[in-house]
């Protein structure tokens, strides 16, 4: 059997190498029994399609950023809620402590997880230092979902919306000053062009997931479960490897190409920590008492 | 009959016209709070942040929603491209059959296509599916509006057909003997 | 089914469609239906309507719609005819007169735009009945335009580098920057065969427009200023951050309102009836696109362009072999499918060859935004050939001979960027 996986990303993404590879771990387990032909850059479907493409069965399986479904349901925004997990491990420990409701809630649409990688965390670009987030007071600021613009607005600065292939623009014609993302997304769009200052802040990491129809999977004989299954599980540990590999990476290309790396300062710290409550809090107020349930499980860890 | 369907083709494109200026009419709204805020912070002042919340993505929405509200006015207007190079040197007694076939198949895709655009609706509904911007727009809705838009495409296509088969010109033939 | 049969196969159902006369948007949906049935087990019934939502809910269409209309605004408000008018005693002596308009119009109009429909469609609803008015041979006057509207790929802003530079993690500001001299180069080379053609068919182009003295020079270029002091603007308008690049659009429907308004041209019901016009353009372009996005995402499924890029990579090819076979390769698919597509279905398949061969990625981008730029005036699909079909009612296929030495120009382009690499890769490389 094959099955086709729309994916978002272009193959010299970590995420996508990190398919390709699961894909060939598949194909070997299972003597050829199952093949995944890896559609990336959103060939077969765009990263908008691909979770109701798989949900339809239009695909088996594909892979998509799990915030996007935050509209859906709160527990998706949960690795997006800023400072709450902000290093790997904390992120590791929020991952832990919300699959089992993730899962649950992918199972109510007809969807199995198989796995999930983070992103490098979510970091500050800035034309000039940061000393605390009175330097972002007035500052348009790059927001594409509720938590961004929440954020913006709570920082003092005015949320403005920019797309990914806008940014470059956006930043040299002074449409936006400010904006927090990925070490990645920060080489991809040649950050360093626009901006000059990196602030690690790793505010959150935002995971892709890869998920099957599970009509398409419970189809599949017991065997062949366990090989994919098995597969998933090492492409989650190599791919949390990846993403912290990814980061040191990146950041290197940004500080080779001239970009100022610094730590946050104490306030900026403790002005963040703060914001980073208050969203919890709010998240809390949507997510009800199965929000709150995930969230102690992690506070317990 | 004749003069209900030409006016529900025709207000159907009218409507998909606003869609358009609808979108037109947002960007010069965030183009505008951009430009406030920008004279704000000038004269030293806090700016508004006059946005359109989901513009993009609303203004997507809205050109898809548009563009299917139009098809059948366009296409009663002769505004749908083909090739008509190799039918046009036909005599009559073979073009007029084979106009009905071209005329069949395409009402039997537009079938296709609308059967296929029912079915995402209901999906969308069924699943509660929405939009993943900061508007949380119910998808229902403009795949509803695509699915009104191929139906009425198919009674356009359909009523075409009738004609010809009653030995009359259709509308959109008219109009592309018109235009060449 | 096996690929040798069913491409073959598809290739027959679309002739066939075409040339009962199908309409184009139902003639993609059809091969891609055969398509899918034949190769795939994945309910086509839902894939349909899940990929035209999908191809059609895209912000960057937005500025389709808007440009569109700016065009129909000037044209009612007979602005855009006064800018010809302006322009003509400046280019009497040039070899070619008001051709040119069409090369220069497309070239500073893609400067805004990233989509060669737009762009196509907006210069040529101004250009084409006002040289055709003026006694211009329409073979050339369509021809120019059909090759000079592809420039918005290749002139940043362009839809297609964003997409290929997102699917490949290229600078998509590199890649911007790497286009622009061989944009240039291109608008050169056609403006040059403009003149030659002049030269050579004296008596096909129309009578020579009376010499003007200073004061009557002074007055058409008071004719020339509104249309260009409109483009400037929504220039302008991204460089200083007012709009971003498919807002601008908005700022062009705006600008030729007021522009309308301050000449006494404008009307309700003109206003009413191009902003109608062009919604009927725009629901004729992306019914088409609707039906691309099918065809694309049914391609996708059988493997067919993946197939025959991973068999081109198999030969083993010296670098200007393997640039000559992608050549024909894109060719041949752009007759079929658009552009873009073509780069979304094989760069996964195409790049890694591509650079295991030694070449530059910034520069492929260039490459390949040329050769999808022939695809546009290719028949029986290119989607510059269906705008200049509503515009002038003529045939595609006719059209598509029009413009068949601007797609030769296009191959020389392809030819010259191989050789001297340096066109594309030195602007990125000192910048
Ligand atoms: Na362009
Ligand atoms: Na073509």
């Amino acid at each position: 059997e094959t099955w086709d996986m729309p994916t978002p990303y272009g193959d010299s993404v970590f995420h996508t190498a990190n398919i390709i590879e699961f894909a060939e771990d598949v194909t070997e387990a299972t003597d050829g029994d199952l093949e995944i032909t890896v559609h990336s850059a959103g060939s077969l479907f765009a990263h908008p399609e691909i979770k109701d493409a798989v949900r339809r069965g239009l695909a088996p399986i594909g892979e998509t950023l799990m915030s996007r479904l935050a509209n859906e349901d709160p527990i998706f925004a949960i690795d997006s809620i800023p400072f709450l997990a902000s290093n790997y491990d904390d992120a590791m420990k929020l991952w832990e402590a919300s699959r089992p409701m993730v899962e649950e809630k992918l199972a109510e649409q007809g969807l199995t997880l198989l796995y999930a990688v983070p992103w490098p965390g979510q970091s500050l670009f800035t034309a000039g230092p940061v000393e605390s987030t009175a330097d972002l007071e007035g500052a348009a600021f790059r927001a594409y979902n509720n938590a961004t613009e929440r954020l913006a607005q709570l920082m003092g600065a005015v949320p403005t919306q920019i797309e990914t292939g806008d940014i470059p623009t956006a930043f040299s014609t002074g449409r936006a000053d400010a904006m927090i993302t990925s070490p990645s997304t920060g080489v991809s769009s040649q950050a360093w062009d626009f901006v000059s200052n990196y602030t690690e802040l790793q505010a959150w990491l935002p995971k892709n997931m890869v998920i099957v129809n599970s009509r398409a999977f419970d189809a599949l004989s017991d065997d062949t479960k366990a090989a994919v299954l098995e597969a998933a599980a090492a492409a989650e540990t190599r791919g949390w490897e990846m993403s912290k590999a990814e980061t040191a990476e990146k950041l290197a290309v940004l500080e080779e190409n001239g970009m100022t790396i610094s730590d946050p300062s104490e306030t900026l710290s403790a002005e963040l920590a703060e914001i980073g409550e208050t969203m919890t809090a709010e998240w809390l107020e949507e997510a009800g008492e199965e929000g709150q349930s995930v969230v102690d499980a992690y506070h317990a860890e | 009959m004749r003069q209900t369907l030409d006016r529900l083709y025709t207000g159907a494109l009218m409507l998909a016209a606003a869609a358009f200026a609808a979108i037109a009419a947002l960007v010069l709204v965030q183009i505008l709070g951009r430009l406030i805020d920008r004279g704000a912070r000038l004269i030293g002042a806090a700016p508004l942040g006059i946005t359109v919340p989901s513009l993009a993505e609303i203004g997507g929405m809205l050109f898809l929603s548009a563009v299917f509200l139009g098809l059948a006015g366009t296409f009663c207007r002769g505004g749908h491209v083909r090739v008509g190079l190799l039918t046009g040197a036909l005599p009559p007694r073979i073009a007029r059959p084979l106009e009905a076939l071209v005329l069949i198949l395409a009402a039997g895709l537009c079938l296709f296509a609308t059967w296929s655009s029912v079915l995402q609706t209901w999906d969308s509904w069924v699943y509660d599916s929405v939009s993943f911007g900061m508007v949380r727009v119910p998808l229902w809705l403009p795949q509803g509006v695509m699915t009104l838009g191929l139906i009425l495409l198919l009674v356009a296509l359909l009523d075409g057909l009738v004609t010809l088969l009653r030995g009359g010109t259709p509308g959109y033939a008219a109009q592309e003997q018109g235009e060449a | 089914m096996e690929i040798a049969v069913l491409a073959p196969l598809l290739v027959v159902v679309l002739f066939a469609a075409l040339a009962a006369g199908l309409w184009i948007g139902f003639a993609l949906i059809a091969v891609g239906l055969v398509a899918m049935l034949a190769a795939s087990t994945a309910p086509v019934t839902l894939v349909f309507a899940t990929k035209v939502w999908g191809s059609l809910t895209v912000w960057d269409l937005t500025s389709l719609p808007m440009f569109i209309w700016m065009g129909e605004i000037l044209v009612r408000s007979r602005l855009s005819s006064d800018m010809f008018e302006g322009l003509a005693p400046f280019t009497r002596r040039l070899p070619g007169r008001l051709l040119h308009v069409n090369v220069l119009g497309c070239a500073l109009f893609a400067a805004v735009s990233g989509s060669s429909a737009a762009t196509t469609a907006t210069i040529g609803r101004m250009s084409i009945p006002e040289l055709t008015a003026r006694g211009y041979d329409p073979k050339m006057a369509i021809g120019t335009l059909a090759g000079a509207g592809t420039f918005g790929f290749l002139i940043p802003p362009s839809i297609i580098l964003i997409v290929y530079g997102a699917a490949t993690e290229q600078s998509i500001a590199q890649l911007f920057l790497a286009g622009l001299v061989p944009g240039v180069m291109l608008a050169a080379m056609f403006s040059g065969y403009i003149m030659i053609w002049a030269m050579l068919n004296p008596t096909r182009m129309p009578d020579i427009e009376p010499a003007v003295n200073g004061r009557d020079s002074l007055r058409a270029l008071a004719r020339l200023l509104p249309v260009v002091g409109l483009i400037i603007a929504v220039i302008g308008s991204i460089y200083a951050g007012i709009a971003s690049p498919t807002e601008a659009a908005v700022i062009g429907v705006v600008g030729a309102m007021i522009l309308a308004w301050a000449t006494g041209a404008a009307s309700w019901r003109g206003i009413g009836d191009s902003l109608m016009a062009a919604s009927t353009t725009t629901c004729m372009i992306a019914f088409i696109m609707a039906g691309a996005g099918f065809l694309t995402v049914a391609m996708g499924y059988t493997g067919i362009p993946r197939a025959l890029a991973a068999w081109i990579g198999a030969m083993d090819l010296s670098p200007y072999a393997l640039l000559a076979a992608l050549t024909v390769f894109f060719i041949i698919m752009g007759m079929f499918l658009d552009g873009i597509s073509i780069v979304v279905l094989t760069v996964s398949i195409i790049l890694p060859m591509v650079t295991a061969v030694g070449l530059d990625p910034i520069w492929f981008g260039v490459f390949l935004v040329i050769v999808v730029e022939m695809s546009q005036i290719t028949p029986p699909v290119g989607f510059n050939l269906f705008v200049l079909q509503k515009i002038t009612g003529r045939d595609i296929l006719q059209l598509a001979g029009y413009a068949l030495p601007f797609f030769l120009i296009l191959v020389a382009a392809v030819a010259l960027l191989s050789v001297f690499p340096q066109i594309a890769l030195w602007l990125p490389r000192t910048m």
